[in-house]
């Protein structure tokens, strides 16, 4: 029987005696990357514990491609969370730790070895692997995380910001082998608090505020649906100032700013359609406009819009 | 996913955890506890060790101490068994008191004088083989059947899961492809493994702690008899306590945050045990255990205060096969309950 490919929060409510975690969540969350994006205490933590089923919801179901989490025994085999707290068992190496839980799975040693080593090199540590993870530094421990979460070859992988600590070369390394996965249509489910990073690395995005989905899709959709904000656009051209001029006389054009080095423009619009008409119009009497782009349709944006930057963590 | 694969996954839990059950750095004092008694039976021997080989050399022979008879003087005595190991003085009023020690190897003979008139012999073995079995299984009874191995396996039993909730590590094994009854079993496993190892050993250490400085005769004849089955069924009694109390203890801590709480509420049950109806007796790890021991204790004398002789009062003993029966399944009962909260179990860090 089919699977359903998704993972899929229907009515969640969690709360942690009187505290709110979630509240009433809804959510069906494709394959691909999608970033958690909320300030602290918002409830990131807790889709992603109620996914593993560390948690349980009081109200609603969540199921993860088809299984309960409820059943860790079926749910682990197509899950690896990566916890932002440190599991490993005291005195144990970064190798052992994640062959443990491979042999866990069934896997005879030789080849529960075979993929500790390839998941250890994966994420950069082979040298270290030796090595007590009780003596790694923070962004060695945030790696032997992630090659434990990943070690099975999951099909879902929840991840707890999961770029803290590391060094450019393996967050980029990193990246790259998440875009690897989401490419075979696995689920890569992160949170993480680096706004650029996540606008840079995700599919969808899902905000979250005070327990509440704000807002969630892909960040382009999301943008559009929000109304009560101006679009911006940065528009490069020669003659900036004119063209500025005559944009400002359009009547869905409420904010035009110059950039400081006189070939730019910072345009908020009410109207997308009418600015674009409005643009080629402008092109036809000769101004030669260099290039267009949103200024925001990035998760920074969005969450400045439907958050706050009051609440960014 | 069968049952034989759970048990593998369930054995390879507890190898893991074993080392952590041994080596935690909250339960230390557990090795104190089980290896108390021996120390102060090693003592012991060192004294009785000791007081062979001091008094050896001052030693009156066995027929000189039985010629000693009341109403001797003092005089007469130091003259016929020379000077005595130990001598103290003292008056009362018009009345001159005088405590002499002699020895003749084995034994340790003290004189009571009055006026320098012999009015008081009281003689005991240096070391009574007899007397001091009596005392190891009182020992074995009231303290570490009761006490050591009781918060023993509080100490090892409750770190299992409570201790992992402290240290922020418990998801790891939540976070395992296996069904959570799994875990627990391994987990229960590994504590069953150690605390047996580790009570086990006390238990045999105590009991060769009282042999080694006894009448190597009296030893020979006791390992010819009565003794290898004296040993297995002590081993026998503290094994089973591990498994009941184990079991307790690991469902208690995953049912409540304070150790203490379930720790009272079951030493009290545990010693008030003797006074409940037969059914409520059942219900009682000490109750089967006790009544595996191989020598009775000392019984509880009848000046000792109420609270004390309630606390201590045995339950009506049980058959070894009743009692192997009765563990098994006050045991089975209690791993009941704590697999159905284990099922319910949530990591939430951020409360404890």
């Amino acid at each position: 029987m089919m699977r359903d490919p998704e993972v899929v929060f229907d009515g969640v409510s969690k709360f942690y005696g009187e505290v709110l975690g979630v509240n009433r969540v809804s959510l069906n969350v494709p394959p691909g990357i999608t970033a958690l994006v909320g300030p602290n205490g918002s409830g990131k933590t807790t889709l992603m514990n109620l996914m593993a089923g560390l948690i349980f919801p009081e109200r609603g179901t969540v199921s993860v491609r088809g299984i309960s989490p409820r059943d860790p025994e079926k749910l682990m085999r197509v899950l690896g969370y990566a916890t932002q707290y440190d599991a490993a068992p005291r005195g144990v190496t970064g190798f052992d730790f994640v062959l443990t839980g491979l042999l866990l799975y069934g896997h005879t040693r030789a080849e529960a070895e075979r993929l500790a080593w390839r998941a250890i090199e994966r994420v950069n540590l082979r040298e270290a692997a030796g090595r007590k993870v009780a003596a790694y530094s923070k962004g060695m421990r945030q790696r032997i995380r992630l090659a434990q979460a990943m070690a099975h070859d999951p099909e879902v992988v929840v991840l707890d910001e999961p770029l803290n600590g590391l060094d450019p070369l393996v967050r980029a390394e990193t990246i790259s082998l998440f875009r690897e996965w989401a490419a075979e249509e696995r689920h890569v489910i992160l949170s993480s608090h680096v706004l650029q990073e996540v606008d840079v690395i995700s599919d969808q995005v899902i905000l979250i505020s005070n327990g509440m989905i704000v807002a969630e899709g892909e960040i382009r959709n999301v943008r559009s649906e929000i109304s009560e904000h101006p679009s911006q656009f940065l528009v490069r051209c020669r003659d900036a100032s004119r063209v500025a001029a005559m944009l400002f006389g359009e009547p869905h054009v409420t904010e035009v700013r110059l950039q400081d080095d006189g070939a730019g423009l910072l345009v908020s619009t009410r109207s997308r359609d009418e600015f674009a008409q409005a643009l080629g119009r402008i092109a036809v009497q000769s101004h030669e406009i260099e290039g267009v782009i949103p200024a925001d349709e990035n998760v920074d944006s969005l969450y400045g819009y439907l958050i706050g930057s009051g609440g960014r963590s | 996913m069968n049952l034989a694969f759970r048990l593998r996954q369930a054995l390879l839990i507890a190898r893991l955890e074993v080392r952590r059950a041994f080596f935690s750095k909250r339960g230390f004092w557990v090795y104190g506890l089980a290896l108390f008694p021996m120390l102060i039976f090693l003592g012991h021997g060192l004294e009785v060790k000791w007081k062979r080989e001091a008094w050896s050399k001052s030693a009156a022979s066995r027929a000189q101490l039985d010629t000693i008879a009341e109403g001797q003087t003092l005089d007469e005595i130091e003259r016929r068994l020379g000077r005595p190991i130990r001598r103290h003085h003292w008056e009362d009023g018009e009345r001159e008191h005088d405590s002499w020690l002699y020895s003749d190897g084995t034994r340790q003979v003290r004189l009571r004088f009055t006026n320098r008139v012999l009015t008081g012999i009281q003689s005991r073995q240096i070391a009574n083989f007899d007397e001091d079995r009596t005392v190891l299984a009182t020992v074995f009874q009231y303290f570490y059947l009761r006490l050591a191995i009781f918060f023993g396996c509080l100490g090892i039993f409750m770190n299992l899961f409570r201790g992992e909730m402290l240290d922020k590590t418990l998801h790891y094994w939540l976070l395992a492809p296996a069904r959570r009854e799994t875990v627990m079993i391994g987990k229960y496993l590994a504590g069953v493994a150690a605390s047996m190892v580790i009570f086990g050993l006390g238990t045999a250490a105590c009991f060769f702690a009282v042999m080694w400085y006894q009448n190597p005769v009296e030893v020979d004849a006791y390992w010819g008899g009565a003794g290898p089955a004296h040993l297995f069924w002590y081993i026998a009694a503290a094994a089973l306590a591990c498994i009941g109390y184990g079991s307790v203890f690991l469902a208690a801590g995953l049912l409540v945050r304070n150790p203490i709480i379930p720790a009272v509420v079951l030493l009290l049950w545990e010693s008030i045990n003797g006074f409940l109806p037969a059914m409520l007796q059942r219900l009682s790890v000490l109750h089967y255990v006790q009544s595996l021991c191989p020598v009775p204790a000392v019984p509880i004398d009848d000046d000792i205060p109420a609270v004390a002789k309630l606390l201590l009062a045995p339950a009506e003993s049980a058959s070894a096969s009743f009692a192997l029966a009765g563990v098994a399944g006050v045991t089975l009962l209690v791993l009941y309950a704590a697999a159905r909260a284990i099922r319910r179990t949530e990591i939430d860090y951020g409360t404890e």
